[in-house]
């Protein structure tokens, strides 16, 4: 009996359209892929992007207190940022602020003991496309900082 | 490569076949399954469904290096793999390319061991780096634009020298500049 139904079932072709019918099922589907040039999908709320300093939105003005602390909590020290203080100003001058992205790993950890009220000086932005032809480039400036790594767009 | 290397000038003819070979190349850049560790997850959602890196022409992952266009180096390189990975590019035909691919193959990530290669960059030279830990599948991609965006504007017949880092051309905090 056994060996006639097996002998049925090969003659049909029954595993085989079990097979093209799963296919089959899917393929009315719209397609799951996002177009990623194109369209950028929304980064998640906690989601940590490339470090980025802010200044006040409505004036421009610097929010850094050059306080040093992040460059503290940076547990590799990839961190150096340095300022003066300007005679009858109240907050120090930044001067430069240079951070290592090749090493490192975006634990938010400087962002996070940023003590600036009510705007954070030191954010984790929304920023991830990072690739660069040197690692002389993956040492941000100050500039960088403030605005962020240009990003090229897709010209294919 | 080797019988027309630095053999002609920039001329029309060269040129034109540069652009051609050029489109040729970027548009079917075969890569390497060379996964060390975390990234090596980002680097397979990038080839799955939802990225697709088949809509770059680069969703043949070779198992076999002689088969393969790109190396991404995704994850830590000790230095116990570091004659591997070096042996792997050798066997790689040419043309041939190298994404770094995260902090760990970029610099060293967070490991200034004893055991972990600092910077795959001392071993192989590399075309693009792509900053994250790990990068997001859409950073993979826009490495691989980047390169694409290279490729482009490279050479066929003249190629450029290849740049290996060492421990002094390392560029390193120091203060203001």
């Amino acid at each position: 009996m056994q060996t006639i139904i097996t002998f049925f079932k090969t003659i049909f072709l029954v595993d085989l359209l079990k097979g093209l019918w799963l296919t089959l099922k899917y393929t009315p589907q719209p397609a799951f892929t996002f177009q990623y040039p194109a369209e950028r999908r929304p980064t998640a709320p906690r989601f940590r992007g490339v470090l980025r300093l802010q200044t006040e939105p409505g004036t421009g003005a610097q929010t850094c207190i050059v306080c040093d602390q992040c460059a503290k909590a940076c547990p590799d020290d990839l961190i150096a940022l340095g300022g003066h203080r300007e005679p009858g100003q109240k907050i120090k001058v930044l001067d430069y602020f240079d951070f290592n992205l090749s090493r490192c790993s975006f634990c938010g950890l400087c962002a996070e003991v940023c003590p600036t009220k009510p705007i954070k000086a030191l954010i984790m932005s929304e920023d991830y496309e990072l690739g660069s032809y040197s690692r002389d480039t993956q040492i941000l400036r100050v500039d960088e900082m403030y605005d962020g790594v240009p990003i090229e767009q897709y010209t294919h | 490569m080797g019988l027309i290397d630095h053999r002609f000038e920039d001329n029309f003819i060269t040129t034109s076949i540069d652009r051609v070979l050029n489109w040729a190349r970027e548009s079917s850049i075969w890569p390497m399954g060379f996964g060390l560790a975390c990234c090596a997850i980002e680097m397979m959602a990038a080839s799955a469904s939802r990225y697709d890196i088949a809509r770059f022409g680069a969703e043949v992952f070779r198992a076999s290096p002689r088969q393969s266009d790109l190396m991404i180096v995704a994850g830590t390189v000790t230095k116990k793999m570091a004659p591997v990975l070096r042996r792997l590019y050798d066997q790689m035909p040419e043309p041939k390319w190298v994404i770094s691919m995260g902090s760990c193959s970029n610099a060293g990530g967070p490991f200034p061991t004893y055991s972990v290669l600092q910077g795959v960059d001392k071993v192989v030279p590399v075309d693009v780096y792509v900053s994250g830990c790990p990068p997001r599948p859409e950073a993979l991609l826009y490495g691989l634009m980047r390169l694409q965006d290279k490729i482009r504007k490279e050479g066929t017949v003249l190629r450029k020298e290849r740049v290996i880092m060492s421990g002094d051309t390392e560029p390193t905090l120091d203060g203001s500049a």
